[in-house]
């Protein structure tokens, strides 16, 4: 009897396997340079009090995530082709050119993060910013997309570094768990702007085209959606047990000493005097994988985005000759960023708080568009959302629209 | 209705169309086709005015073009409209879906559709797939186009004509196939199965009913057996049994015997009683041996019948047949006598008998041959085709180099992995 129950399991184990990666890949790399850098800012300037704002996060980012896999698997479509199917013309041009700069930004910001790592080990950015611009330009127009996803899938372990490091610190447990399920608040600007953007960073427009392209590129069957979600959820809660560890160890070390600092490279610095050599190293090792990572997946997102809403081949496993506008804008991207993070006395700055602030506008539009697609009966079938969940998805959507817009006043009135 | 040359329906669309009067009907907003021969064209056009939609024939419109739109009708003669489902509309249901190109794989999406009058009718001649599809959506065609010609550079046009084009959205089903299906019916068998490996289920089954039932059996049979009987199940009863009359008998056995009980029975049935009784023999036989494999359909004729009229006989018999490279000699008992081959045949002079000129030395296989056995045969005498006989030397069928090469070399469709 029990033998008959367990072959089942150990199938489904298999199953589970192949199809993991989107969910991991695209939760993982969210924490990406700017989203380290809030929670290293959060840590070292309010202590363990962010914690709890982690557990709303990881609801809202599960809830987000979810529609979109679904969608990705039930219609083997990318959002952007949903988007122009039914949204039409100038709604899709609109939101890829907004998205087209928003995500250039990001990818700066990520080749910028390498340099800032990659300097902290003594290593010049001269060399390193093209090797590694190089690297992942090979990986993905040469490799497959099953190469280009245990690549990657490898790359999100190295994130488990700030984990070390988070217990390295040694916080005092009872403290960090009284935090986390014991929300506290304070009432001034600083507090709310960090509350918003750790949230804010979370949940951005690129990660619902990545997700939902990279699953209909593995043309997931319906049959296995419930793997995909499970990959989906094991992602989100990854991302957010690493976020927890950021704080922790930037809370443990920085807080007490009253070190403030406003970029993640600074907190890999400041932490050698109180937490070790090691825990040092791995923040900053940790900080380059992410920044790496993001510089692969943003342009990935962003070229699946524009090739699906213009019809034209997309995918890893094409070549240029079959899919040549997709290799081409993959390759400007990243050519093009890498080669802004080296020109000296470019207002880097500048470009990312533009970034940030289009995807703000991009993101209520985006969030919008995939809850009312994947209530479509017409393209979901019966796949669409319950009614109980339906109010969660909504309530989650203007909760974060919400945020989105105070955020994006912040940002134009300083 | 005045002739009024060539439009895009962008540059349609949000139009007023005013009433003999002057009076404003409401704005365009969509068109609803119909198929037309050669070309789908449009029947009505669809209105909104106040949040309200309307309805207004083609036979009512007084002048069509890019400036002016008039009704030779006043408000009360058109019909307020609900967006029924089953109309096929230009904006909601033609414009920016992704199509398959009929080249293959390379894909585009629809950006613009273009109108021209003929006869008195606007017929969609055209898609539009090129940037200027999109800047014209946009509204800044024009703004480009001078802004191209500072760099003195010009956009291009890229325009795909109605006739290469197959509309495959589900919702499209009942009208869409019928005008592209010459087009599409020029095309390889092969290359319409590589184009259906890519579609979805619905789709395929809509492409299919728009195929010449000739077509669409050679076509059927480069897909992968799952598809293949998914495909079957899903199609008219009357269609289905079009197909599979027109399909080679073995295949024809293959795909039934895969099918369910009470479906194959069913298409038995209402298949012609000869044709029906050539699947039913070959069905008795095992998928991998001989019997599974041969064709009962080959050229036989008595070793009496005189070379002339063999020649004659010939050229009635081979259009049913798949492979008549040969000519099988048999006794009045159908026994197999001989076999010579058509050139052999086409050699030698009228007046001889078959009997003169048949090698006698035959190579041939059992029903119960394992599949493997046939083709090592057929590969060490470099045959086309090899005869199937029973123990009495009764010829059965014939297994021909084709359903071998599917033994050794599956066809590239149903290698395919790619299942919508």
């Amino acid at each position: 009897m029990s033998r008959q129950r367990f072959i089942p399991n150990w199938k489904g184990l298999l199953i589970f396997l192949s199809i993991i990666g989107p969910g991991i890949i695209t939760a993982s790399i969210d924490n990406d340079a700017s989203g380290i850098t809030t929670y290293s800012v959060a840590g070292a300037r309010y202590g363990y009090i962010f914690l709890w704002v982690l557990i709303p996060t990881t609801i809202a980012l599960i809830v987000i995530q979810e529609m979109v896999a679904r969608m990705g698997v039930i219609t083997g479509k990318g959002l952007a082709d949903l988007i122009r199917e039914n949204y039409g013309v100038k709604i899709t041009f609109f939101m890829m050119i907004v998205l087209l700069v928003a995500n250039f930004g990001t990818t700066t910001a990520g080749f910028a993060g390498w340099a800032a790592s990659m300097e902290m080990f003594g290593l010049s950015k001269y060399i390193m910013v093209p090797l590694g611009a190089f690297g992942i330009w090979l990986l993905v127009t040469r490799g497959s997309y099953r190469v280009v996803e245990i690549v990657l899938l490898v790359a999100c372990l190295l994130y488990f570094g700030y984990i070390f490091s988070g217990f390295m610190a040694a916080p005092k447990w009872s403290k960090v768990l009284r935090s986390t399920f014991i929300p506290t608040v304070k009432w001034e600007p600083e507090f709310i702007m960090l509350t918003i953007a750790i949230i804010g960073t979370t949940i951005t427009p690129w990660m619902q085209f990545y997700l939902q392209s990279s699953i209909a590129e593995k043309g997931i069957k319906k049959e296995n959606y419930k793997f995909s979600k499970l990959d989906v959820i094991i992602g989100c809660l990854i991302t957010n047990i690493i976020a927890f560890f950021i704080i922790v160890t930037c809370a443990t070390t920085l807080f007490p000493n009253g070190i403030r600092i406003n970029e993640a490279q600074e907190a890999a610095l400041a932490l050698e005097p109180f937490a070790g050599q090691h825990a040092s190293t791995l923040f900053a090792v940790s900080l380059a994988n992410a920044s790496i990572l993001g510089a692969i997946i943003v342009p990935l997102a962003t070229a699946y985005y524009i090739c699906e809403a213009m019809g034209w081949e997309a995918g890893v496993n094409k070549n240029f000759k079959e899919a040549p506008q997709f290799m081409w804008i993959y390759t400007a991207l990243i050519f093009v960023s890498a080669l802004l993070v080296l020109i000296p006395n470019v207002p880097l700055i500048d470009l990312m708080v533009l970034s940030s602030f289009l995807n703000g506008i991009l993101l209520p539009f985006v969030l919008v568009f995939a809850i009312a697609l994947v209530n479509n009966r017409r393209i979901m079938g019966e796949y669409i959302n319950s009614k109980g969940y339906n109010y969660i998805a909504w309530g989650t959507v203007c909760f974060l629209i919400t945020l989105t817009i105070i955020l994006l006043y912040m940002v134009v009135v300083p | 209705m005045p002739l009024f040359g060539e439009l895009f329906i962008s540059e349609l669309l949000k139009k007023p169309v005013l009433d003999p009067k002057g009076e404003d009907l409401g704005r365009v907003r969509d068109f609803i086709v119909i198929k037309g021969d050669p070309l789908p064209r449009v029947s009505a056009l669809i209105l909104e005015k106040k949040k309200n939609f309307y309805r207004l024939e083609w036979e009512y419109i007084g002048i069509f073009n890019k400036r002016i739109i008039s009704s030779r009708v006043y408000a009360l003669k058109i019909k307020s409209y609900e967006y029924p489902e089953d109309d096929l509309l230009v904006v909601r249901d033609i414009f920016d879906k992704q199509i398959v190109d009929a080249n293959g794989a390379k894909v585009v999406r629809v950006n613009d559709v273009k109108l021209k009058g003929i006869n008195n009718n606007a017929c969609l001649t055209a898609v539009d797939v090129s940037i200027r599809g999109i800047l014209r959506r946009l509204g800044i065609e024009r703004k480009s186009e001078n802004l191209y010609r500072i760099f003195k550079k010009s956009l291009p046009h890229n325009l795909i004509h109605w006739n290469y084009i197959q509309p495959l959205e589900p919702k499209l089903t009942t009208i869409s196939l019928t005008v592209p299906r010459q087009m599409v019916s020029a095309l390889h068998p092969a290359d319409i199965a590589d184009i259906i490996s890519k579609v979805s289920h619905e789709e395929r089954v809509a492409f299919f009913e728009g195929l010449d039932p000739n077509v669409a059996a050679e076509s059927l049979h480069e897909l992968q057996p799952d598809v293949q009987k998914a495909i079957i199940e899903s199609l008219h009863k009357d269609f289905a049994t079009d197909i599979v009359e027109r399909m080679p008998p073995d295949e024809a056995a293959d795909l039934l015997g895969d099918l369910p009980l009470e479906k194959a029975k069913e298409l038995l049935e209402s298949i012609e009683k000869s044709e029906a009784q050539d699947i039913q023999e070959l069905l008795a036989h095992e998928e991998d041996t001989a019997g599974g494999l041969m064709t009962n359909e080959f050229i036989a004729y008595s070793p009496e019948l005189k070379i002339g009229d063999a020649i004659e006989k010939f050229k009635i018999d081979a259009h049913n047949v798949e492979i008549v490279y040969y000519i099988y000699i048999i006794d009045e008992h159908e026994k197999l006598v001989g076999v010579t081959s058509l050139r052999d045949m086409l050699l030698s002079p009228p007046s001889v008998p078959l009997s003169e000129i048949m090698e006698t030395k035959l190579k041939t296989v059992a029903p119960d041959t394992d599949q493997q056995n046939v083709a090592e045969i057929v590969s060490k005498y470099n045959l086309l085709a090899i005869p199937v006989i029973d123990a009495g030397g009764i010829i059965l069928g014939i297994v021909t180099i084709d359903d071998i090469l599917n033994i050794l070399l599956p066809p590239l469709s149903r290698k395919r992995r790619r299942k919508v």
